[in-house]
């Protein structure tokens, strides 16, 4: 974890309201893995805003860059949507946990909600790797949108399985909807990232189902380190963890949806 | 002394009570865990100061979640003084502490008298620590907390307590007081009554968002507290009333964000700076600061810290 300033590469619109963003990876610094996030500080002033904004990696290239798909809607990522190549960027990373690898045994399924597209890629990079290598089954993932228009413009992986809310591409209806209505050839392992109504409706399948659930959770959080205990998410135990140490990624069992927002 | 002259090595001490503070920034309380997460990202001996997130008898999960939401030059926090408590701290956060050259100060919550008595009770035992800075302000807690901080003899009654159990010639006690008050003056001078070595302020201003689609507060307990770049006049303001008020020093926070901001704190009356929100967006804030002091000590022509506050036109 560290703070660094660096470039932007690239900022280009995939859908409407949703930008990919490129910068450069210092080369010192340990290779993010799928499910960790990085802050970036936004606005030209020091007074405002205050807090740095959490994004999650969605995918990293050989060239050192890293890559993130960014929803524009707040002062904080519009400021981010002007951005320019050559633009300096102020990023603290890697933070956060990672997903864990699945069992050999076990049929890799993973679940994006709109934006949550970003880590499901990145994860979608590696476990596509780890299949090729024999190490776990190939990976499915199944990609949510409210409509057609909002499906970003980027490769999205061989096979993948879009939903729309309203029918107008892919499968109609959400992508927990989709996994409860097709048979895997092992039992699934599930990634979820997402809306919280549809991690928690992930977590009711994986619970009837008996599946491993890991989910990427989303939460207001002000340092990303772990010092202000700000991003605090329930578990159904009463206890809190935090988002930013604990998670982004965390066993989506032991979470308490009714309390998520 | 102030010369006409540069100065190319001002004394950065400050003196508070019994203890000597290698330089006036410290991290305020609540900002900084206890020191695990930015002690990764530099050397925390750097600091003037360490004041650790606050510390209760028990453990304390805290409040429900939205804890935070950003404001206009700032952001409110209702925490509700998540911590291990004194156990959980002695046991699992004291031992990195301890190592520490710079000081370190345990911020001591509780919802009783009894409760802050507890605390600095079972931790005058342990080594490591170099004074208290007893929270009677914080706004996010059911009982307690703020209560102690609107009432001046409440605030001597408290600080007289600690004072006895802590003994003359230990550990200093800084009182940190709130901004929520209609005189921070008589609050300040309660604290000096009751035997404190300094105070420090401010803490959070009360503050409330609303989710006008929701028609809710963001807030899950609904009010939090304000802090960040919005509430520095403000603390620079109750700063030049408190040193006005008492003898003792005045240890300044409230939207530090750079040199400059500390050093409008230390014009107004500061003996001392701590750095709060900004850790969040610039973890390097304090170093920074501390730098940007030294640089306008030698520029000015201040041969120690104390300067400062004799230059206020």
């Amino acid at each position: 974890m560290t703070r660094f300033d660096t470039t932007v590469t690239t900022v280009r619109q995939v859908a409407p309201g949703f930008i990919e963003l490129g910068f450069t990876w210092p080369a010192h610094l340990q290779v993010p893995l799928p499910g960790q996030f990085f802050t970036v500080k936004t606005g030209g002033s020091k007074y405002d805003p205050v807090l740095r904004r959490p994004f999650a990696f969605s995918s990293f290239g050989s060239d050192s860059t890293a890559y993130s798909i960014i929803q524009m809607k707040g002062r904080g990522t519009a400021w981010l949507g002007g951005r320019r190549t050559g633009d300096p960027l102020d990023v603290m990373g890697p933070l956060g946990t990672a997903f864990s690898a699945p069992p050999a045994s076990a049929s890799p399924v993973l679940l994006a909600g709109g934006v949550g597209l970003g880590p499901m890629l990145y994860l979608m990079e590696s476990l596509v790797r780890q299949a090729a290598d024999g190490a776990c089954a190939a990976p499915v993932l199944a990609a949510g949108f409210r409509t057609a228009s909002l499906v970003p413009a980027i490769g999205l992986p061989a096979g993948t399985v879009i939903c729309t809310d309203d029918g107008s591409a892919g499968f109609r209806g959400t992508v927990v909807d989709w996994l409860a209505g097709t048979a895997t050839d092992a039992p699934p392992y599930l990634y979820a990232c997402g809306p919280a109504p549809m991690l928690a409706a992930a977590a009711g399948l994986a619970r009837a189902t008996g599946a491993r659930y890991e989910a990427s959770l989303e939460q207001w959080m002000a340092c990303g380190v772990g010092a202000c205990a700000g991003c605090a998410v329930r578990l159904v135990s009463g206890d809190y963890i935090k988002a930013c140490v604990d998670g982004p990624v965390y066993d989506g069992l032991l979470v308490d949806w009714e309390s998520y927002r | 002394m102030i010369t006409k002259e540069t100065v190319p090595h001002p004394d950065m001490t400050v003196r508070i009570g019994t203890l000597v503070m290698p330089n006036p920034v410290g991290v305020a309380s609540g900002t900084f865990g206890y020191g695990e997460e930015y002690g990764a990202m530099y050397n925390l001996d750097a600091l003037g100061a360490l004041y650790t997130k606050a510390v209760t008898p028990g453990y304390r999960a805290g409040n429900p979640a939205p804890r935070i939401v950003e404001t206009p030059a700032g952001m409110l926090n209702s925490i509700g003084l998540a911590n291990p408590g004194i156990d959980g701290f002695i046991n699992e956060k004291l031992p990195a502490l301890s190592t520490l050259r710079c000081p370190v100060i345990v911020n001591v919550a509780g919802s009783t008298e009894d409760d802050y008595l507890r605390v600095v009770e079972r931790l005058q035992t342990e080594q490591g620590l170099a004074g208290y800075e007893i929270n009677i302000s914080c706004p996010n807690v059911a009982h307690g907390g703020l209560a102690f901080g609107t009432d001046p003899d409440q605030v001597e009654r408290l600080t007289r307590r600690i004072k006895n159990a802590v003994g003359s010639g230990g550990r200093p006690v800084i009182v940190k007081l709130s901004p929520n008050v209609t005189d921070i003056a008589e609050m300040a001078r309660a604290a000096e009554a009751g035997g404190a070595d300094a105070v420090s302020c401010i803490n959070t201003l009360v503050g409330m968002v609303i989710d006008i689609e929701k028609k809710r507060p963001v807030l899950a307990r609904g009010t939090g507290g304000l802090s960040g770049p919005a509430i520095r006049p403000v603390g620079v303001a109750m700063v030049y009333k408190a040193s006005r008020a008492v003898s003792i020093p005045v240890v300044g926070l409230g939207g530090i964000t750079c040199a400059e901001d500390a050093i409008q704190y230390l014009l107004a009356g500061a003996a001392a700076v701590q750095v709060g929100t900004a850790n969040f967006s610039r973890p390097e804030t304090p170093l920074e600061v501390l730098d940007g002091i030294a640089a306008y000590m030698q520029r000015e022509g201040l041969s120690k810290v104390s300067d400062f506050r004799t230059l206020l036109r």
